[in-house]
């Protein structure tokens, strides 16, 4: 019984498409679809002396509305490889993920730790597959037996490989410091303030950016992931309180579910 | 003579306004630009029309209850107070009823800078009348201003429903009157997104020997149900009794708070003991 | 989204959770149903707010309801509110290309007894904020009543109060959601469900 209804709902792997139909019927009465968040975003990585570094902003948008103002767009790879998403962000966030999993499997396969190349060959594949539609740039860096690499990867499955990268609608803005101040062996510390800088001129300078930097340092046998690297953004605290003294809320129904006893899920 | 005074009274060359409108003298207000071509209607009629459900139009805000009726001590007219701007409620305190002039009332639906500004037109033009003929104008013919007034600019994007009520030689007058140019008479109506809701009281409750309470309590009760069931009416409700000395009004009702005296079996509470804390303690 | 109109809002507080919503269903202006359920229990200590498309806010919640019980039948324990904010983002992902028109909101109180909530998109993505998060037309007013309302380590008592309020402001401005609201505060000794006074206009 059990077994049967899980088959039902594990069918086939891969997207579904049962709603489209649907779908395109109630766009064509004048249906409104909501938006899906995208990440505006900021992503660069660059390779220095002893590595890579990946940066990224922390804003997520839908429409014009911020709907995220701290999301993590550097997403775990493999315990030697992260990516910069930007891009629809359910796209980047799942796309990565797979990607990830797929990875965790190759290595279990092959009794080795994945290659930089193979992950970009994999991700570009899924891409160049749906034609553009899953809508994800991607920034590949990692540190394998051949040296630290860095893609970048556009939603069609197109790939760069390149000393330093951005993307994003603040890649602009984040090439601009690149260009004028990137130096082939730059030391960690000049590497990681690059990559600040970078992300901070498109936080300040693109709208679609904001927020905070993440930093993500890969080097031999060793990565270093710091969350809100840089917080030019911080809210400063409210002037006031708008507490409301308890009862000022009128209301008709109370119900109370007690729980029972210290709810078990220790099993 | 004062340049606006002498556009007032200039016979139009045109010489539509002088044969629609019948008063002699070109009414205000209908020196418009127009689009340019051979057939501005039409040409203006594609950014403007409603029903068509183009991309570049110019939108116009809709979405009102607006009824009125006559009864036995004259009339009643009652209106929600809701604008809003797509979704979103821009206000909950707008003034739907326009006080043409102590004896004339005019309601307001579709477009609300269309309504206000033609009324206003229909105010001065009453006025004129007046002073003109050293009495009050009728109701039919005010209303018939107003009619005559916006089918010149019939398929240009006007876009009012409104209903004009007061007290003439003749008693009680109600007429509605739109920008297609209709104009009617009888002795209720309603009008705007709610107007199904507000019918479907009126038909069901209306006598025209009603007392004017009754007749309150009636078209209240009409607005009420209307805001209750149209997302796009809301807020107070705003009502005016026309009789042989003209428009009283009332104090304002917010619907807020009548649903919950319409409902006295709805016991509210804010108790501030924690539910559970108690049930813990028992 | 704007077909049936809905507005759902959580927001944590100190050592609990709450998750409220209004009670319309409407067909565009025309108010259909003032007690349509758009907040669901899916554990003790789980709920999930379900706002958009009316039918699909009740296939969802159906498909759910079977994972969350296939789930616990074959695990043995009761599903995490994190796992479940999985699960639903993997659900909405796999129609990708032919979405649920639905944004869930997750809120609930984990093992610890630490407060959980997330939202996600149409298609998904979930976005695990700190603070607050939003859902339905009135989404962008519940935004701004939140981010002017909300503070850190508010008790359950004064979590209700300042959620209760968020909502009822934001859907006054928005002519296609509230009639009626309900508010759900889960506490690790349970959960207070209250319908709160709103106007009915």
């Amino acid at each position: 019984m059990l077994a049967q209804a899980e088959h039902q709902q594990q069918s086939a792997a891969g997207f579904k498409f049962d709603n489209v139909k649907r779908n395109q019927l109630l766009t064509g009465k004048g249906f409104k679809q909501s938006t899906a968040t995208k990440t505006g975003t900021t992503i660069v990585g660059l390779i220095y002396k002893d590595g890579v570094v990946l940066g990224a902003d922390t804003r997520a948008t839908a429409d014009t509305i911020v709907a995220d103002k701290n999301c993590e767009k550097i997403h775990y790879l493999a315990p030697n490889m992260y990516c910069c998403g930007a891009g629809t962000a359910a796209d980047t966030e799942f796309t990565t993920n797979m990607v990830s999993s797929q990875i965790a499997l190759h290595s279990l396969n092959t009794g080795r730790e994945a290659r930089v190349a193979t992950a970009m060959t994999m991700l570009k594949h899924h891409l160049f597959r749906h034609q553009g539609y899953i809508g994800a740039a991607l920034v590949l860096g990692g540190y394998d037996i051949t040296g630290p690499h860095l893609y970048s990867i556009a939603p069609h499955g197109s790939t760069d490989k390149l000393p330093f990268v951005t993307m994003g609608s603040g890649s602009l803005a984040a090439m601009s410091m690149f260009e004028s101040r990137w130096r082939p062996n730059m030391s960690r510390d000049e590497a990681v303030e690059l990559v600040k800088d970078a992300i901070e001129a498109g936080i300040f300078n693109d709208l679609g950016s904001g927020s905070n930097v993440d930093i993500c340092i890969l080097t031999q046998g060793n990565v270093e992931y710091v969350r809100g690297y840089s917080r030019p953004n911080e809210r400063v605290e409210k002037e006031q309180s708008y507490r409301f003294p308890r009862g000022t809320t009128e209301f008709y129904v109370t119900k109370t579910t007690e729980t029972a006893t210290a709810m078990d899920t220790s099993a | 003579m004062n340049r606006f005074v002498e556009q007032l009274t200039k016979t139009d060359g045109a010489g539509l306004g002088e044969s629609f409108t019948g008063t002699g003298s070109a009414p205000a207000g209908l020196n418009f630009e127009l689009a340019s071509g051979s057939n501005p209607a039409s040409f203006t009629q594609q950014y403007t029309d409603v029903a068509s459900e183009k991309d570049a139009r110019i939108k116009i805000a809709h979405g009102t209850t607006t009824l009125a009726f006559k009864f036995r001590e004259g009339v009643l007219v009652a209106t929600d107070s809701r604008a809003t701007m797509g979704n979103i409620i821009s206000s909950q305190s707008v003034k739907k009823v326009i006080e043409i002039n102590p004896y004339l009332l005019g309601t307001m639906a579709g477009g609300a800078a269309d309504c206000s500004f033609w009324e206003r037109v229909l105010g001065m033009e009453c006025r004129l009348y007046e002073l003109r003929n050293k009495k009050r104008i009728s109701v039919a013919a005010a209303s018939k201003l107003l009619a005559n007034l916006v089918y010149r600019y019939k398929g240009m994007g006007l876009s009012m429903g409104t209903m004009v009520a007061g007290w003439d030689d003749k008693g009680p007058g109600l007429y509605y009157v739109d920008s297609d140019g209709e104009r009617l008479t009888n002795d209720l109506f309603s009008v705007g997104s709610g107007s199904t809701f507000a019918y479907g009281v009126l038909d069901s409750h209306y006598r025209y020997d009603m007392t004017v309470e009754e007749a309150k309590d009636l078209a209240r009760k009409a607005i009420y149900h209307a805001t209750h069931r149209d997302a796009y009416s809301g807020g107070v409700v705003r009502m005016y009794w026309v009789n042989e000395n003209g428009w009283v009004a009332y104090p304002l009702e917010d619907v807020g708070e009548l649903y919950y005296q319409y409902h006295p079996e709805i016991q509210l509470t804010n108790s501030t003991e924690s539910p559970l804390r108690v049930n813990a303690s028992a | 989204m704007e077909y049936n109109g809905s507005a759902i809002v959580a927001m944590v507080g100190k050592n609990c959770v709450a998750i409220a919503a209004d009670k319309r269903l409407g067909q565009q202006a025309l108010t259909v149903d003032m007690d349509f359920e758009k907040v669901f229990p899916m554990t003790d200590r789980t709920y999930i707010g379900l706002s958009g498309l009316a039918t699909d806010v009740k296939t969802v919640h159906d498909t759910l309801r079977m994972r969350v019980n296939l789930y616990k039948h074959r695990e043995e324990r009761v599903i995490e509110p994190r796992t479940m904010a999985h699960m639903v983002s993997h659900m909405l992902y796999e129609r990708r290309f032919g979405p649920y028109y639905i944004e869930p909101i997750i809120a609930g109180l984990d093992k610890n007894q630490k407060p959980f909530i997330c939202g996600t998109d149409l298609i998904g993505c979930p976005n695990f904020p700190s603070d607050f998060v939003v859902t339905g037309t009135a989404g962008s007013n519940l935004f701004g009543m939140c981010e002017s309302l909300w503070e850190p380590d508010l008790e359950a008592d004064d979590l209700f109060e300042t959620i209760s309020q968020a909502l009822l402001n934001a859907v006054d401005r928005d002519a296609v959601s509230g009639w009626g609201a309900v508010v759900h505060v889960i506490t690790p000794e349970g959960v207070i469900t209250r319908e709160i006074k709103n106007r009915m206009d």
